[in-house]
């Protein structure tokens, strides 16, 4: 009986996690901090987390088709880098923000041609990408960050449009728009779900599923590529360690939403409650109460491993009940 | 003319199964032409250093991998445990130092594979993210103890450190003490895995989970076993390392876990699980250190280095899903 009722409370904390834990973490702030329910406050903290929303829901796509790309960090730090460096390079910005876009994509096809066409297990193979990409990054930048000659560059982030420098979160709702239409009113975003649920089923079923999946990759690669050069043009800096850790960490948001690491569950409204967690609500409290840099580090690796815990928890629940 | 074809075909079979050997054999051969100080005595001891804290825990990685798990966390043990021994030097001494950095780098991975068993992360993938988030909270309670900063032996301690220097620089007739502990190592675990019910039990786990829990195999023991074992080996890791570089930081341990995993696929063992050997990994280890090496004295850039590795990585988990299609 008590096993039943830890079981039970269980299974409600892993399906509404997210909601859980910002209500948790709202509490808490707001017992210990009068500037955290700011007009201000709220600005600052979609703004910090709005890029790494816009790569989530890139993420979200391969995600749902049931891969994984770890290399959208480093994607996202040498797409940026890439702009920058051909702009002070005399390229037209479009042209450089284009060449970032198709690069993005090109790694995307990359990692999805192999784990794809090539029916390999995509997590070290998108960890290897990572590190050549790393070192690609520092190769072009010599290892220390470049600043993009070109302050237009910096209005595409940081700009003033509606009297307000907003252009961010205007980027994320546009995206946000995009990708749920993408995979929840078309074919090829329904398939994807198919995909991700059963891969056997799908393909009898005659989904394409490779060509399905291999453009999840490249989609989710520009989309990585978009978010570095938005982040590069935030700072006005292209640095190829910006992307250290971003893979890991917002693959954990995403699951912290509710999309599951299995495959064939979830979406891009999910995935933005638990981005604006993990990079918002959660950074900005800890930065409010200050938590030194040390304990935040631990708490973020917690929740990582927690999150995708509690996530395989709730799979072991549906298999032993089969 | 079928003698001809069965030639081509076994030439073929050779160039797919050891596409990488053979490559990272041009580049050796390549190196000792143009590069007169490759075939020093120098450089092989110094190839020779380099083998100790890298094999150590790629010994222990194999076990993970064979029972089809992965351990992203001995980034984060590495370091946590150096700092752990760094900080017990003072109050009980040297050699108690050690054994008790031993035992939390048994700890952890006991503390490791508790979390895959409760939350039933029986897929690679999970297992992936929940280290990686254990490595970081490692790496962050390790920084938390050393207050962020660089510990010297020569500054920060006050008794000596003699039995450091000892495993740092010694030497038991022509080997040096780390080659020692390496061969003491690899004859234990080499046992273990061949002669042992356990050892058995792992690779029958990494084979096909579901079927060796219905055969009745102890699965959940494997894991737990497997991820001790990686914890134990990298605490003797870390002690080799701090030993050799007499400083503790969360730098020395940054880009470990992919250099260990690419020792243990170059050496051949499946990354899927079930199929290899800790005495494949040897090799393996030998090539990352070697590559390394040989670009060094080619005088390549650490970024294009960097590049290499990933896609030798890439490449070498590709030619192996191949293999098996």
């Amino acid at each position: 009986m008590d096993k039943m009722n830890v079981k039970k409370i269980l299974s409600v904390i892993t399906n509404q996690r997210a909601v859980l834990a910002i209500v948790i973490t709202l509490i808490v702030v707001a017992f210990n901090n009068n500037n955290f329910f700011t007009i201000y406050n709220m600005k600052t903290m979609l703004t910090t987390s709005s890029i790494y929303l816009i790569i989530g829901f890139g993420a979200t796509i391969v995600l749902v088709a049931g891969g994984v790309d770890l290399s959208i960090g480093f994607n996202m730090s040498v797409s940026g880098v890439l702009a920058v460096y051909l702009m002070n390079n005399n390229v037209p910005i479009s042209l450089a923000v284009l060449c970032a876009l198709i690069f993005g994509g090109i790694v995307g096809a990359i990692n999805g041609y192999i784990v794809v066409y090539q029916k390999t297990e995509p997590f070290i193979i998108t960890l290897g990408m990572g590190i050549s990409l790393l070192g690609l990054g520092r190769l072009i930048t010599n290892a220390r960050p470049i600043v993009a000659e070109n302050k237009a560059f910096l209005n595409i982030s940081n700009g003033m449009i509606f009297g307000e420098r907003l252009n961010l979160i205007y980027f994320t709702i546009i995206m946000f728009a995009v990708v749920h239409y993408i995979l929840r009113y078309t074919s090829f975003g329904r398939n994807l779900y198919a995909i991700g649920g059963d891969y056997e089923v799908a393909e009898y079923s005659g989904i394409n599923v490779r060509a399905n999946k291999f453009y999840a990759f490249v989609l989710s690669g520009v989309i990585a590529a978009l978010g570095g050069v938005l982040l590069a043009s935030k700072f006005g800096t292209g640095n190829a360690n910006y992307g250290l850790t971003t893979g890991f960490v917002i693959y954990s948001a995403v699951v912290v939403g509710g999309t599951s690491f299995a495959g064939g569950i979830g979406s891009v409204p999910r995935s933005a409650i638990g981005l604006i967690f993990v990079y918002g609500v959660l950074q900005n409290a800890m930065n409010m109460l200050r938590v030194n840099s040390y304990t935040q580090m631990v708490m973020t690796g917690i929740i990582i491993a927690t999150v995708i815990a509690l996530d395989s928890y709730s799979r072991k629940r549906i298999r032993e009940k089969v | 003319m079928t003698r001809q074809i069965r030639l081509g075909s076994v030439f073929n079979t050779l160039l797919k199964e050891y596409t990488i050997v053979i490559g990272i054999m041009v580049l050796v051969l390549i190196t000792s032409i143009v590069e007169p100080r490759f075939m020093t005595s120098g450089n092989m001891i110094n190839i020779m250093r380099q083998f100790g804290p890298l094999i150590l825990v790629a010994l222990g990685m194999t076990f993970v991998i064979l029972a089809g798990f992965i351990d992203l966390s001995v980034t984060g043990q590495l370091f946590l445990v150096a700092v752990i021994v760094m900080k017990l030097i003072d109050p009980i001494g040297q050699i108690p130092a050690m054994l008790v950095g031993v035992a939390f780098g048994g700890l952890f991975g006991y503390f490791n594979s508790k979390v895959i068993i409760f939350s039933g992360a029986l897929t690679q993938a999970e297992a992936l993210f929940i280290t990686y988030g254990l490595s970081t909270a490692y790496i962050g309670i390790g920084q938390m103890i050393s207050n962020g900063k660089t510990m010297n032996m020569s500054i920060d301690l006050t008794s000596s450190y003699s039995m450091f220097q000892y495993v740092g620089l010694g030497f038991i007739g022509p080997f040096s003490i780390s080659f020692v502990i390496f061969l003491v190592a690899i004859v234990i675990l080499y046992f273990f895995q061949s002669k042992t019910y356990m050892g058995r039990s792992v690779m029958l786990t990494g084979g096909n989970k579901t079927a060796a829990r219905i055969a009745g195999i102890p699965i959940y023991r494997s894991i737990t076993i497997v991820y001790m074992i990686c914890g134990i080996m990298t605490a003797i890791g870390a002690i080799v390392f701090m030993s050799r570089a007499t400083t503790v930081t969360s730098a020395m341990s940054i880009g470990l876990e992919t250099d260990v995993i690419l020792a243990v696929v170059l050496g051949g063992t499946y990354l899927g699980g079930g199929r290899g050997s800790v005495l494949r990994t040897i090799i393996g280890a030998l090539i990352v250190i070697l590559i390394s090496n040989c670009m060094n004295l080619l005088g390549i850039t650490i970024f294009w280095q960097d590049i290499t590795r990933g896609a030798i990585l890439i490449i070498a988990i590709w030619l192996d899903a191949q293999k098996n299609n």
